[in-house]
């Protein structure tokens, strides 16, 4: 059988070859890399595209290993398995405690900020880009808990549609 | 021949393109419905004019701007006004387009259950009676059995409630999401290209006209607030009034804000929101070469459906005879149902 994944590599020199060592010493077979990299996602990292052709029981242990490589594998036969988030707030957002609202967002289960761009304005409200990764079906605790925070701290909050 | 007298209330900017739209059209519409509109009356704030026999819709729109008042019109000028015009003539359907007031709906409201009592159709380009109180209008024209229209309410020529209703019939409508007030993507729109501050591009759009002197229904989303709630009545069914709407405008976006979204390929939008969990007006991020990347005074919503998945429609939200021309289009769809 053959899976497509997606995986995420940091833009350091030797993680490609890294990536792809399990996949021969494990008895699957490489059919398609794509690798750009020019291209990078908020984290700063690498995508790259495989399709692997192996046996069943072979694939799910090379998942595995990728899994305890700290690969994050992104999507897997055109599943996403990560949803991006991104969300703005405008308000006093370092006066309000920036790092409790970093923590009460990175505290939920398989949600991660991955990226944050702040523009301060003297004593003036701040505004503030994040981007958040979460595990698939965790989008609406993102939502409720930014909906929180913001209640709280009187932030306006400028969410996705 | 047919005949649909009509009586147009409101003379402002969209009285008057409903009276230039038929003068326009009135020939098509015979052409069509085998039905002769004939305008009885027609009344601004505090005069009118009334003809039984017809009054002339050029020379209607020439009085009011070269004169400022009705009564000014030549032989059938008269000092009437408000819900006396509507016992002073005969008349088949009442034309409404008085201001929208959310606060209590007049004159919209009392206008337009006297003639379901009186047993006449009403098509209606005002909110304010609809925002507030939905299901007692709407109830009232079932109960004295006429018609009822209010396409022109949300988004101005963009097809949207009679859209939904007819065209989309098969399918159960899950969400509506959009932009539905002109003046705010305008803005909004401008920031984008200008990297220019809200307050700057605010002034220049009041010296363009396309912002009122005070702007606080457009900017603060209660413009768009009160579209939700008709949307919310007429196409998904829920009981809802204007202070069940989550409202934020867009006075609090800087710079600042459409500078990060654009970094990462954002655009950020008014965007109102119904669904049975979310009414909602507040701005948003939208990804750029979507549906939702519509820009100056346009208006758009895609309304997700369960068998045609999601379809999206884009017009101009306001005008003078934009706004007529979904006015005229509830007319016809009277006289072909009725007459």
């Amino acid at each position: 059988m053959r899976i497509n994944l997606v995986l995420e590599l940091m833009d350091t020199p030797g993680q490609l070859v890294k990536a792809l060592e399990p996949v021969g010493s494990l008895g699957a077979n490489l059919v398609t890399v794509i690798h750009k990299r020019d291209y990078k996602n908020e984290k700063g990292n690498v995508p790259v595209q495989l399709t692997i052709e192996g046996e069943h029981e072979d694939l799910k242990k090379l998942v595995t290993r990728f899994e305890e490589l700290g690969f994050s594998i992104i999507e897997m036969d055109g599943v996403v398995l990560k949803e991006k988030i991104t969300t703005i707030f405008h308000g006093h957002i370092v006066d309000q405690d920036l790092r409790d609202t970093m923590d009460r967002i990175n505290d939920l289960e398989d949600v991660e900020i991955v990226a944050f761009d702040i523009k301060l304005n003297g004593e003036e409200k701040s505004t503030a880009l994040i981007n958040i990764e979460a595990g698939i079906g965790r989008k609406q605790s993102v939502f409720d808990r930014i909906a929180e925070i913001a209640e709280e701290k009187d932030l306006l909050v400028i969410n996705e549609v | 021949m047919d005949e649909c007298r009509v009586i147009i209330m409101g003379f402002g900017s969209v009285g008057q393109g409903v009276a230039n739209a038929l003068s326009m059209k009135k020939d098509l519409i015979k052409d069509k419905t085998g039905v002769n509109v004939k305008v009885v009356a027609a009344a601004d704030s505090s005069s009118s004019a009334i003809c039984q026999d017809g009054l002339d819709e050029k020379l209607l729109v020439e009085t009011k701007k070269q004169k400022g008042k009705l009564s000014q019109y030549p032989e059938y000028g008269s000092d009437k006004n408000g819900e006396d015009i509507l016992d002073a003539v005969e008349y088949d359907c009442l034309i409404e387009a008085t201001p929208t007031n959310i606060v209590d709906a007049q004159p919209a409201l009392s206008l337009t259950l006297k003639a379901f009592e009186q047993g006449k159709d009403v098509v209606t380009s005002n909110k304010g009676h609809l925002a507030l109180k939905f299901r007692e209008v709407t109830e009232a024209a079932e109960k004295a059995g006429v018609e009822f229209k209010y396409e022109a309410s949300v988004g101005g020529s963009m097809p949207i409630i009679n859209f939904t209703k007819d065209t989309l019939s098969s399918c159960e409508i899950k969400s509506i999401k959009g932009i539905l007030n002109g003046t705010t993507n305008y803005i909004l729109s401008r920031m984008t290209a200008e990297g220019s501050e809200y307050e700057v591009i605010l002034k220049e759009s009041q010296e363009l006209g396309i912002a009122e002197t005070d702007p606080t229904q457009d900017v603060e989303g209660i413009d768009a607030a009160c579209k939700t709630v008709i949307l919310a009545n007429s196409l998904l069914g829920i009981d809802a009034t204007y202070s069940d709407v989550k409202v934020e405008g867009i006075s609090k976006i800087n710079s600042h804000a459409i500078e990060l979204a654009k970094k990462d390929d954002y655009l950020i939008k008014l965007i109102a929101e119904v669904s049975h969990d979310n009414l909602q007006v507040s701005p948003r991020l939208v990804r750029r070469g979507s549906s939702y990347d519509v820009s100056g005074t346009l208006n758009m919503a895609t309304i997700k459906t369960d068998l045609a998945d999601e379809v999206s429609v884009i017009g101009l939200g306001a005008g003078s005879l934009e706004t007529a021309s979904a006015m005229l289009t509830d007319l016809i769809s009277i006289l072909k149902t009725k007459y």
